[in-house]
């Protein structure tokens, strides 16, 4: 199996580490593990979170 | 009934009440005369905390009927739901649907049979006559023209579906005729004493079962449909669970014989969950088969409902977790949304923070609500995917009759996001329900949902709430709203 790409922040020149990061929608606030620059906090948040399971969430907790 | 003064229970306790208190009309509908049926412009008119239904026929007098008891602020509940001059509108003769109707379906009812098991007090359909089945031929060309492919909630009713021995074929039909879901109106009885029955009806393509529940006690049943049954529904739902057929259980309420087990219901209902997928209280509406004209006392409004919930359910479910519906006439229903956890509810939806995920307002002109300007999808779509989302029993295997436990670990996991081992499915337990995965795994596991749909009668019936209809019946090509239907005139 092919190694997971390293993620590098821009501004930081540093490789991102997994982070337990919070989500909030709607007055709900989940968690899960997102890669993040360890210098300036920021996090990457992937095309197939946002419409995987992100967008799942959002499905979940909206009014019908 | 006798044909005296008192007849109009609703007309005399009104007057009593307007002896006392000072009016207020808070705005203008048009609704009928309970007795003729004609046409009538009608008030809702606020008594203290209390809002009546106001309306005179020129030949059958004054009638003011209650809409709401004050456990709730009526305005903040109803929003901007009344729209347009329904003076205009050739509500209810014109149903069928007519240009003026706001609403698209979301559910249609299909009468297949108007056979019954059972001789209940109430009963809207009037259910029991002797008229001949349609055919199964006919069946299956209604059905093929009235749905639409990949869209269509098809509620089978009647009667009682289940006196059909081809009812597993008539579900096999609406399945490939493109019916998105299919549901099944029901008492319960065939359910609950054959046990192989459940796996034919949900082999053949049944989606989800909604199951007449009226109590926990066999003193209700007995009382309401003639006979003790509290026991066969148990083993109805056993019998759904075993091959992963998900359960809404129906009560039908009426003060003085279930209204006190409202909270009974609710615990019943969470300790059968997952195999029971939610509630949907139903207070007696008084058309078809009812015990003569109500009084003010007997009607149930929605706030009352809501306050009762509350009450009843000692605090598992608070009036904020209820909304007011966005797809049909907020006056029709409520609907609250949670997780079943360790005897629990964790609530979905909050009051106020409905409606933050629209960009923005649906334009005023617009003929159909839209849940999202930006959305194609309107709101009796989105109702439709939301009550399919919550009621269908998600990745349950055991179609053909073999046995699903509760608490398989895994059953329910979807898109390669398993609930930890530790996670009893009964109880989110150790695994922490935040955790994104935890989340999406349970709510499709274990979603609960607590709805009500109040129907209108002759005398409550208003044509704003007629207007957003989206529970249709469909009969001779027309898809019907559902009070129009089965709208009755007090002395017919």
């Amino acid at each position: 199996m092919a190694e997971p790409k390293k993620l590098i922040c821009m501004k930081c020149n540093k490789e991102l580490e997994l982070k337990k990061t919070d989500f909030s929608y709607l007055g709900h606030t989940f968690f899960t593990e997102v890669p993040a620059c360890p210098l300036c906090k920021q996090v990457y948040i992937s095309e197939e979170l946002v419409k995987g399971r992100i967008s799942e969430v959002e499905m979940q907790l909206e009014d019908k | 009934m006798e044909d005296s003064g008192m007849q109009f229970g609703e007309q005399m306790s009104s007057m009593e009440t307007m002896s006392r208190e000072p009016s207020q009309i808070l705005n203008s509908t048009w609704s009928i005369c309970p007795v003729c049926m004609q046409r009538l412009p009608a008030e809702r008119v606020k008594k203290g905390s209390e809002i009546f239904l106001e309306k005179t026929c020129s030949e059958h007098g004054f009638f003011s009927t209650l809409i709401w008891r004050g456990h709730d602020d009526f305005n903040e509940w109803i929003g901007s739901a009344d729209e347009g001059d329904l003076g205009l509108t050739a509500c209810p003769g014109a149903c069928g649907l007519c240009s003026d109707h706001l609403q698209k379906t979301c559910c249609t009812v299909l009468n297949i049979t108007s056979r019954c098991n059972l001789d209940c007090r109430f009963c809207f359909a009037s259910s029991g006559g002797g008229s001949p089945d349609p055919g199964l031929d006919e069946i299956r060309e209604i059905i093929i023209r009235l749905v639409e492919k990949d869209k269509t909630l098809l509620q089978l009713s009647g009667g009682e579906p289940t006196l059909r021995d081809d009812l597993p074929m008539i579900i096999k039909i609406a399945k490939e005729a493109g019916a998105k879901y299919v549901q099944l109106n029901t008492n319960g009885i065939r359910l609950g004493e054959e046990a192989a029955y459940a796996g034919q009806l949900k082999k053949a393509g049944l989606s989800f079962v909604f199951m007449q529940f009226d109590g926990t006690d066999d003193e209700i049943y007995r009382k309401l449909r003639g006979r003790e049954l509290f026991g066969i529904k148990r083993k109805a739902i056993e019998n759904c669970s075993s091959v992963g057929l998900g359960v809404t259980l129906a009560p039908t309420l009426v003060r003085d014989v279930n209204m006190h087990n409202i909270g009974g219901i609710i615990r019943f209902a969470l300790s059968h969950s997952p195999a029971v997928r939610g509630i949907h209280f139903q207070p007696a509406t008084f058309t078809g088969r009812a015990p003569g004209i109500p009084s003010n006392n007997d009607r149930i409004t929605l706030d009352e409902l809501v306050w009762e919930i509350c009450k009843q359910s000692n605090g598992l479910i608070k009036a904020d977790d209820l909304l007011p519906s966005a797809c049909d006439h907020p006056l029709c229903g409520f609907h609250g949304d949670f997780i079943a956890s360790g005897g629990k509810l964790i609530p979905l939806l909050k009051r106020g923070e409905t409606g933050k995920q629209d960009c923005c307002s649906p334009p005023s002109d617009h003929k159909e609500k839209a849940t999202q300007c930006c959305s194609p999808v309107s709101a009796a779509e989105k109702n439709r995917e939301f009550i399919a989302r919550r009621w269908l029993r998600p990745g349950v295997k055991g179609i053909h009759g073999a046995s699903v436990k509760d608490s398989e670990p895994g059953e329910n996991s979807a898109a390669g996001n398993s609930a930890p081992d530790n996670a009893d499915p009964g109880n989110a337990g150790e695994a922490d329900i935040r955790d994104m995965s935890v989340f999406l795994d349970r709510v499709k596991s274990h979603g609960f949902t607590i709805t009500a749909m109040a129907f209108q009668d002759a005398g409550n019936l208003d044509f704003s709430r007629l207007r957003h209809c989206s529970f249709h019946v469909y009969e001779k090509g027309n898809f019907i709203p559902f009070c129009s239907y089965y709208l009755k005139g007090w002395k017919q």
